[in-house]
This record gives structure tokens, sequence and C-alpha cells, in this order.
């Protein structure tokens, strides 16, 4: 039976599979667990899950930490959706005409390899620590990714797919409509899922650095009275939503790109 | 002869990327196609044929001459030229039948009820209408190359340009797929430029078979098979296979001279 598991680059049932998911998780549990309640390590450094449990319910109960959370995704969707809406329509410019590839594509590349936590203390000069600056800083770490991404699917659609519809009749505009962005959605999609994922990471260091909500502050405060299993606790949220907004784009682009399930 | 495609002195030279060394792969080329004709292009790998094609279709520029079809001087694809890649082009968000009524899309000549009519009838004659909602990556290449046909046909090109169709697929659906060509030459008398590999593809589709030189390409010879073997046998398998084998040998002799000069050049 456990062979069955383990067939070379075999498929799963489903629900095998989720078996096995949550199987992992608690081996996880375990260990910490046993780990955290045998003492070796002070439950100020390492408090078990049951403690951290505890303490996720009281940040709901005590510490109203639901508005800190809808203040953090708010950012987050906002500044992702800023930088898709300015990002797509450019990648599929720069990819398009080679002019603007040829006159972004170096500048680009030199932004996205500056590192954004280099580039808060400025915005928080330019901005100040309002929610523009945690906007920027979110902005600044996604948009430049991202144009790239997107250029890069829309280059990536097979020249046949393009020569047919010129063949076929179609203009420019047609083309760009009706073959290139299907073609390419997939994975423009997937990308946007995993640009997503970045934002959080940046969303922590701006609420770190300059804010007097969300997540990132929130657990940034509780540390300062070594509040272990509250800082844990919030670490785990930005886990869970993180995992569903993953599963929601997962379930999305299978629904809507059926047709590459084979 | 009706000259309704008419190739004059055609040339392309490829440039490496450092601009230092040319390929020339068309020299001045002249060629004239019949409304209603079936052309089958054989030569030497590497001779030039797709060029050739692709320039004729638009997709690739000629530095010298000109092409014109029912006297007009073309430059850039448009529908009057149907592509029929050797890849499967067939769009994998469409269903099968929507990828055929695809072709449909940008006519202006027809209506929305008429562009059904006209997707149904080529669904109808590559024999699809079981797989009417499969997507494209559930169903076999040489259905996906049906697709690929119908839906050029649908978008009724003037002239239908096919690169190495079938070079991808097994011989039996291969087969198929050559009769169910030659019905629909039958049937439609679409005027058709076919690069193939396989000398017997060749004579049994062509109307004319036309020999390419190693590279550059220039035409060595023309051979109208219908002089040798009537279309009618060919298509009702009562050739006789006497003149098809001497045929064929006689066309694989002039294209093994032209692959060795290949090889001596290299
Ligand atoms: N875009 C290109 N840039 C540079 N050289 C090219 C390009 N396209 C084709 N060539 C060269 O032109 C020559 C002819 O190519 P072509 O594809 O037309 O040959 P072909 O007759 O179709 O060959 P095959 O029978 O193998 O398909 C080849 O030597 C090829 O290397
Ligand atoms: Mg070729």
């Amino acid at each position: 039976m456990i062979k069955s598991l383990f067939v070379f680059r075999d498929a799963l049932p489903r629900k095998t599979e989720i078996i096995l998911g949550i199987f992992g998780f608690i081996f996880f549990l375990t260990i910490w667990h046993m780990t955290a309640s045998s003492g070796v390590i002070r439950p100020e450094f390492l408090p078990t899950p049951f403690a951290v449990a505890q303490a996720f319910v009281r940040l709901f109960t005590e510490r109203d930490f639901a508005s800190d959370i809808i203040v953090s995704v708010g950012r987050v969707w906002f500044a992702f959706l800023l930088s898709v809406v300015i990002a797509v329509p450019l990648g599929l410019m720069m990819s398009t005409y080679r002019a603007v590839g040829a006159i972004l594509e170096p500048f680009i590349d030199f932004l996205r390899y500056l590192p954004v936590p280099a580039l808060v203390p400025l915005l928080v000069i330019w901005f100040g620590v309002g929610e523009t600056s945690k906007i920027a800083v979110l902005w600044m770490g996604t948009f430049f990714q991202l144009i790239l991404l997107i250029a890069d699917d829309t280059k990536r659609v097979p020249t046949e797919y393009i020569e047919s519809g010129h063949t076929l009749g179609a203009s420019n505009g047609q083309i760009m409509r009706h073959i290139i962005i299907p073609a390419a959605l997939p994975n423009m999609i997937d990308n946007l899922r995993i640009t997503l994922g970045w934002c959080w990471t940046y969303l922590i260091i701006a609420e770190i650095v300059a804010a007097n909500s969300g997540i990132g502050h929130m657990i940034w405060s509780l540390r300062r009275f070594v509040k272990t299993p509250e800082v844990m606790a919030g670490i785990i949220a930005i886990g869970i939503i993180g995992l569903l907004t993953d599963q929601a784009f997962r379930f999305a682009h299978a629904r809507l790109f059926s047709y590459q399930r084979r | 002869m009706d000259k309704f495609i008419k190739v004059t002195d055609v040339t392309k030279t490829y440039w490496s990327e450092d601009g230092k060394t040319e390929t020339k792969v068309v020299l001045p080329l002249s060629l004239t196609i019949a409304e209603g004709e079936m052309v089958m292009f054989l030569g030497p790998s590497g001779c030039g044929k797709t060029t050739l094609m692709r320039i004729i279709g638009g997709l690739e520029k000629q530095d010298q001459g000109s092409i014109t079809l029912a006297g007009d001087l073309l430059a850039g694809p448009d529908r009057r030229r149907g592509m029929v890649f050797q890849s499967y082009s067939s769009f994998p968000w469409l269903r099968v039948r929507d990828n055929i009524k695809f072709g449909t899309r940008y006519r202006k000549d027809v209506s929305a009820a008429e562009k059904e009519e006209i997707t149904d009838h080529y669904m109808d004659m590559v024999g699809l209408f079981a797989y009417s909602d499969f997507y494209t990556n559930r169903i076999s290449g040489g259905m996906r190359q049906r697709v690929a046909i119908a839906r050029t046909l649908a978008s009724s090109p003037d002239i239908l340009l096919m690169d190495e169709p079938f070079g991808a697929l097994d011989a039996q659906t291969r087969e198929h797929l050559q009769f169910q060509l030659m019905d629909i030459n039958k049937s439609e008398k679409k005027t058709t430029i076919f690069v193939t590999h396989d000398v017997e593809e060749a004579i049994l589709l062509a109307d004319r078979v036309v020999i390419f030189s190693a590279r550059p390409a220039r035409v060595v010879k023309e051979i109208d098979v219908n002089a040798v073997i009537p279309a009618e046998d060919r298509r009702n398998n009562t050739a006789d296979m006497q003149k098809f084998f001497s045929l064929r040998n006689e066309i694989l002799k002039i294209i093994r001279a032209e692959y060795r000069q290949t090889m001596e050049t290299i």
C-alpha cells in the first residue's frame, strides 16, 4: 500500500493528496509540540501549539485583530491591483512593439534589482508614514517584476498562432484581443498569483517600519512585550491568508482554464 | 496558361546576427500557378521551400521581385492566402467547432448564420462532428491538423499554403488525410501549394510537381503529373503502378543529385 504512493512520477487521487497534506501538517505540529513541551527551549522562545492557538483567539477577542487583517488585506489588494492595471498593458506593449521593449527593459531590469526594503527610507521621506508610502513600497516591489513577467508571457505565445491570425484576416488589434491575450492568459494569471504572494512580504516590511495598524504593526508591537504566542499567531494568520488566496487563485485557474487539463 | 499566382524574380538572403555572413536562400526565382491547381514543392532539405512559401503567404518579405495574385501585387499576410503549418496551430482555448468557426470570424462577405453553415460544412468535410465540443489538447495530432485545415478553408482563402502539414503524422493517418485532401480538392478546386518531403505524397496529390535545387532555391524541374497519371486514377487507387514508380524514381534521382550538392557545399 505504501509502495503504491511512491510510483515514479505517477499521479495520486485527489483525496489521497489531501490526506497526505493534512498528515504533513499534523506531523509538523506534533514535532513542534513535543519540542516545546519537553522544556528544552523556554516557552518565551517556543510556546506550544496550544498556547499559540489560544493567543490566536485572544488576538481577535481582545485586540481587534480582524480590523488589522482588513487593513492589511486592503493595502495588499489595492497596491496589487494598481500594479496590475499598469503592468499588464505596458507588458503587452513591451512584447508587441520592440521599441517600447528596448526603451523600458534596461531601465526596469535596473530598478528590479534594487532591494525594496532599501527603498523604504526614501519612500518615507517622500510620502511620510501615511498610507501612500506603504502602497508605494508594495507597488515598487511588484510592478517591475510583473511587467517583465507579463511581457515574457506574451512573447512566448507561439508564432504560429499569430501568423494564423494574420492569414485568417485578423487585424493587429484583433490578434491582440482574440489570440495573444487568450493564449497568454493562463500563464499571466499564474504570475499574478505569484506576485500577489510577494506583496505580503513587502507589506510586513512596510508595516513594521511605518504603520499604526495592520498585521505587521500588530506583530511588531507585541514583540516588545515578548508576547511570543501572539507574534507566532500573527505570523500564522498571514500564512493562512496567503494559503487561502493562493488556493482561490488555483481554483479559479483550474475552472477558467479547464482546457489545459489533459 | 492562366497565371493566377505569379512569382517574378523573387530573391531572399538571410544575414547572420553579426551581419557578416550571408545565406542566399532564394535566387531570382519565377513561377506561375493556375487557378485551382495543386502544386507540390519538392527539394532537398534546407533549400528554401518554407522560405518561398512564407514569402508567397506574406509572412516573410522578399528582398527583390514581386508576387501577384489575380493581378494584385501582394505585400503582407491577409485572408486571401490561408496557411496550414506543420505544427498544430489550432487554438487550445477553443473547442474543435469554435476553432473551425474562428476561420470565419473576420469574414465580412457572409452573415452570422452563413458562418454557422460554413462551420458545419467544414466540420463535416473533415469528419469531426463527434468531437465538436472537445478541446484540441484532447484530440489526436491528426485530428488537430484536420482542425487547422478546416479552419483555414472556412476563412475562404484564394490559395491554400501547406508546409509539410502531414509531416508529423503516422502513416495511416497521413494516408487518410491525403485522400481527404484529394476529396476536398475535387469538390472545392482550391489553388494549393503544398510542401512535402514525401515523393509519393507529391505524386499522389499533385497536378504539378515543382522540384527545387539545393540552396539557393531555383526550379530544376516541373512535372505535369496529370499528363503521366490521370488524377482520377490516383484518387481511385487505380493508377498504373509502373508509371507511378518510374515517375517516383525520376523525381528521387533529381532530388538526390541536388542533395549531394548540398552536402558538398557544407
Ligand atoms: N530566419 C532565418 N534566419 C536565417 N536563416 C534562415 C532563416 N530561416 C531560414 N533560414 C535558412 O534558410 C535556408 C532555407 O530554409 P527553409 O526553411 O526555407 O528550407 P526548407 O526547404 O523548407 O527546408 P526543409 O525541407 O528542411 O523544411 C536554411 O539554410 C535556413 O537555415
Ligand atoms: Mg521547410
